[in-house]
């Protein structure tokens, strides 16, 4: 077996304007890389783009899943600080979404001198309430997520595993494949899903020391207004720019109002 | 007549009409439920049939957001894969979603959906179809629960699995702990795990409580263990316990409860370590979040007795964990038993090279430490009292301490010491704690309290060396507070040492006082200087041998002959021993004897012989005999199978060639004794010798003979006493295996 190089697996794809400010695109717990799709054109035309998908996502290599690496958010940061290091990246503007803007925290606490700014759309440190702290989740919740998820493994069959994740270049293989985006191996979709609500970073944000943007959305089960808020008074020295989109993921329900909060903090 | 059968029948018609109908009934009433939203989720349509479904009024769920009727976990999908694939490929297929009815219960559902775009692909509206799948969503979920239970127990199969793996592996008590503290800890995701054992095979780690110890924990606070340890008494438990911080803890065990709580557990599992029906320890593994790791899914307090199959996964991890430390504690033993055959062995070597008492006292305290003790200490019984030889430390930097210790002389009879205890009872002392108490009784002063206080002194075992009921000594092993206290073997091990100094010192001191008796003897049995005789200079020489058993059975004598010759004789009995002295003793007396009528030298021999069995001499002996008449320098010379005598005239040196009989005490020879005749010159020197001076530093006689003849022709002066002098140095050594006789005579001009 040939070894895996890190860009292969985390299928980095690298566009834009090389010589331009190198923009690190982290998608978070669902789908893979293509929920950046209607953002990152405009983000090309004056920046490297540098998207990726976590380890059991996505494209990315299957066999490079370790579940005792893979069972703490660490073990994601540890992947997007070697993603930025094989390409020689500096100055990073890392965005993150959802769980991966805590994996953005973690990766400039464990390689502060690649980062320079931190956009986390939608975060959520903790998503199980605690003692005076909201996050928005009862651990019964918790549970019942965990169960709705192994109900749906959207198409997956181990049989065709090899086909879908080892020809991301021929779509046409997988297009007959329904919701090819979000699938994965149900267990470690299973065991991602336990890693980002089950997590508890809150104790890291304090560390953040680079410019921070936080974006929240209104109407966000995964993260209520409560909880950007206190992501932006723990973030040091962070800006919070509420948007108008609703739900979790404002890169593809309002991709210009994404887009222009991110170019108006950068 | 015909029958009646009503209006003609137009299936055709029927059909028609049905196909006809109302294409709004069709979608109020359809088989499934259909629901408009815009895209962030509002819904703008609704059929009937979900409103049936759901028993929501088509007025309450119109407005709405489709997302709101969904229960938590359908949310969440939602917002991370529905949305997002209608966004990215424009519809989904047979997603599993949970839809709340009114009344809180769940409609489990597949829902596929279609979004509309306009021209310029934007988001319109979203078209899905539910369809309930209440039966497929159970056998489903019946399907998972299977394998989630085949999971677990698979994963409990791993634990136990990779637990017996591990304890194959291991070999110390230390081993066996680690391993199933760290796998218990795993295979119930616990916070932290604990062993605690009773009567541990190794000695603990300072706890006070005695009878269980704790030999190793992760993340199991060690007040928790202890607060435990005295609710539990000595008896751990037999089967497996758990305890849950709950109010009822908080109340009946609030110091407990404090613990649990300040170790951030949330409960306890105890489960008995076991072999056969020895109740070995328990193994202690809290639970609740590991720090670092996932939040547990339980709500805290809400945390139930713990599933059957962990009890039982549990249970085997403790028979298991107590199988693997009686092999373990097996193997500890022998390896340490084999240590100690070892040392042993090494000390009975080291032992049997040593000369004297004080050496194999020494000796022993090198070797005691650090391997048996760090500390050991020799006193020995003398006819003085108790006096200390030797005071070794395994450390040398507290070498200097143990020095000081040897300057203690100990107090006399009656004190607590336990060295004069085990000399006082002839039996072993072994004081397993040397507290303050016995401190202040055994010490003579405050240096000597600071010095043992320094040493940070624990156990002390006393063992005394007793040979033929008699107590010789006393060796004093002790283990500083670094160590682990000795055990009974240790005591075992230094008992058989103390046998084996025992036998080697009385060896040693039985010799010594051999030594010291045959050498008195021998220089009793010596004559006193030689008479001065005028026109002659004369001097002698003794050395017995340095070293080994030897004790001579060398002799010289120099008697005034009636009518003023001179008789001379140097000797040798065979043997190295009291018996060679006592028989060099009579036979220096009997030739005194015989010298009563002056014989010839010859027939001193022949008389010697004849009467050697009357004599009952024990060992034969070598010897030459002279007469010098001091006028005129005649010699006379006979030799009993001796050396011949050298002879040193004007810087020439020579052997005469005297031609010897057999040795005295030897069958005799057929014919008289040779003798030979001549004249000492004036100015010569005549030196009569035996072996010793020659075959001191060579084994090869005739070597040492030249080396004699150089030296003394070399040695250029005429004074007897400065002759002998020089040999002596030139030819032997410090270290003598035989002794010497040596006689030089000079005529004076």
């Amino acid at each position: 077996m040939t070894p895996v190089t890190v860009a292969e697996r985390n299928c980095v794809r690298v566009s834009g304007l090389r010589t331009g400010r190198p923009m690190v695109f982290a998608h978070g717990f669902g789908c893979d890389q293509s929920m950046w799709r209607l953002v990152i054109p405009d983000f090309e035309v004056d920046h490297s783009v540098v998207l990726f998908d976590h380890v059991g996502s996505g494209n990315s290599d299957l066999s490079a899943y370790d579940r005792e690496k893979y069972d703490s958010l660490a073990g994601y940061a540890a992947d997007v600080v070697e993603i930025c290091r094989e390409l020689g990246l500096s100055d990073v503007v890392f965005v993150g979404h959802s769980v991966s803007a805590v994996i953005g925290v973690l990766a400039a606490a464990q390689a502060p001198e690649l980062f320079g700014a931190l956009v986390m759309i939608g975060p959520n440190p903790r998503y199980v309430d605690d003692d005076g702290y909201t996050g928005g989740f009862s651990r019964a919740d918790i549970a019942s997520l965990l169960d709705s998820l192994d109900g749906n493994h959207l198409g997956w069959s181990r049989t065709m595993a090899p086909v879908i994740m080892g020809n991301p270049d021929r779509p046409e293989l997988s297009e007959e494949l329904t919701n090819s985006f979000c699938r994965t191996d149900p267990e470690i979709a299973r065991q991602f899903a336990r890693v980002t609500f089950l997590s508890d970073n809150r104790a890291d944000l304090p560390g953040v020391a680079v410019p921070t943007l936080v974006l929240q959305c209104r109407d966000d089960v995964i993260a209520p207004d409560a909880v950007g808020d206190y992501v932006h008074e723990r973030v040091p020295g962070s800006v919070l720019t509420r948007l108008q989109a609703t739900g979790h993921c404002p890169q593809l329900s309002a991709p210009e109002e994404t887009t222009a909060a991110i170019r108006a903090f950068l | 007549m015909g029958i009646d059968t009503g209006p003609p029948i137009d299936p055709r018609g029927q059909l028609n009409r049905l196909l006809d109908e109302d294409p709004a009934d069709l979608y109020e009433n359809a088989p499934c439920g259909y629901v408009s939203t815009l895209p962030d989720g509002t819904v703008v349509k609704v059929n009937r049939t979900f409103c049936a479904w759901t028993g929501r009024p088509a007025s309450e769920v119109l407005g709405g957001r489709f997302q709101d009727l969904l229960d938590i976990g359908g949310r969440v999908f939602h917002e991370t894969h529905l949305m997002p694939l209608l966004r990215m490929q424009g519809a989904v297929r047979e997603i599993a979603l949970d839809v709340l009815r009114v009344d809180g219960s769940v409609l489990p559902c597949l829902l596929s959906a279609v979004e509309v775009r306009d021209d310029d692909g934007a988001a319109v509206l979203v078209r899905a179809t539910l369809f309930e799948a209440t039966a497929r969503r159970r056998y489903e979920r019946e399907l998972l629960a299977a394998q989630r239970a085949a999971e677990a127990s698979e994963a409990r199969a791993r634990a136990l699995h990779g637990v017996v793996s591990d304890l194959a592996a291991a070999i110390s008590v230390d081993d066996v702990a680690a391993v199933i503290v760290q796998r218990s800890r795993e295979a119930l995701r616990a916070a932290g795990a604990a062993l605690v054992l009773v009567e541990p095979p190794r000695a603990g780690t300072g706890v006070d409580l005695p009878g269980l110890t704790l030999i190793r924990s992760e993340g199991v606070p060690p007040p928790l263990v202890d607060r435990l340890r005295r609710a539990a008494g000595e008896q751990p438990a037999r089967g497996v316990r758990s305890l849950l911080l709950d109010d009822r803890l908080r109340a009946e065990r609030p110091a407990i409860a404090a613990e649990l709580a300040a170790a951030g557990f949330t409960g306890l599992v105890v489960v008995p370590v076991a072999a056969d029906t020895r109740r070995l320890g328990v193994l202690i593994v809290g639970i609740g979040d590991v720090p670092g790791g996932l939040i547990s899914l339980e709500e805290p307090g809400s945390r139930q007795a713990i599933p059957a199959a962990d009890v039982d996964l549990m249970s085997t991890l403790g028979r298991q964990a107590g199988q693997a430390l009686e092999r373990a504690a097996l193997h500890e033993a022998t390896a340490r038993q084999a240590e100690r055959a070892g040392f042993l062995l090494d000390a009975a070597r080291l032992l049997a090279a040593a000369a004297d008492v004080r050496e194999t006292v020494e000796r022993m305290a090198e070797l005691a430490v650090p391997r048996l003790a760090d500390l050991c200490v020799v006193d020995l019984v003398t006819e003085q009292g108790m006096k200390r030889v030797a005071a070794r430390h395994g450390d040398p930097v507290r070498q200097p301490l143990a020095d000081r210790l040897r300057e203690v002389q100990l107090p006399p009879g009656g004190t607590a010491h336990p060295s004069m205890q085990a000399v006082l009872e002839g039996r072993t002392r072994w004081v397993r704690d040397l507290d303050d108490r016995l401190l202040g009784e055994i010490t003579t002063d405050p240096r000597h309290v600071e010095t043992v206080r320094a040493l940070e002194l624990g156990g002390v075992i006393s063992v005394p060396f007793v040979a033929d009921g008699r107590v010789l000594g006393v060796v004093t092993l002790c283990a500083d507070r670094r160590r682990e206290p000795f055990t009974a073997a240790d005591v075992e091990v230094a008992e058989q040492l103390a046998l084996q100094v025992a036998l080697v010192v009385a060896k040693a001191q039985r010799y010594e006082l051999d030594v010291r008796t045959s050498h008195t003897l021998q220089a009793n049995l010596l004559p006193a200087p030689p008479p001065p005789v005028p026109g002659l200079a004369t001097a002698v020489r003794y050395l017995p041998a340095t070293h080994g058993v030897d004790v001579g059975g060398d002799f010289y004598d120099v008697v005034r002959l009636p009518g003023g010759q001179l008789a001379l004789v140097v000797g040798d009995v065979v043997g190295h021993d009291i018996t060679a002295a006592a028989t060099m003793g009579q036979l220096a007396s009997v030739h005194r004897a015989l010298l009563v009528d002056a014989p010839a030298p010859s027939a001193v021999i022949d008389r010697l012989q004849a009467s050697w069995p009357v004599l009952g001499l024990q060992r034969m002996a070598t010897a030459l005999f002279a007469t010098l008449d001091p006028a005129t320098g005649r010699l006379r010379i006979a030799s009993a199978g001796h050396l011949p005598p050298l002879l040193l005239d004007g810087g020439r040196a020579e052997f005469l060639p005297v031609q010897p009989s057999r040795m005295l005490g030897a069958p005799p020879a057929p014919s008289p004794a040779a003798e030979w005749t001549g004249v000492l010159p004036t100015g010569a020197t005549l030196v009569l010798f035996t072996d010793g001076l020659v075959e001191s530093r060579t084994k090869d006689l005739d070597v040492g003979l030249d080396r004699l003849l150089a030296v003394a022709a070399s040695s250029g002066s005429a004074d007897p006493d400065a002759l002998c002098d020089r040999l002596l140095a030139e030819l032997t050594g410090p270290h003598r295996a035989d002794d010497i006789a040596l006689l030089a005579l000079t005529r004076l001009g």
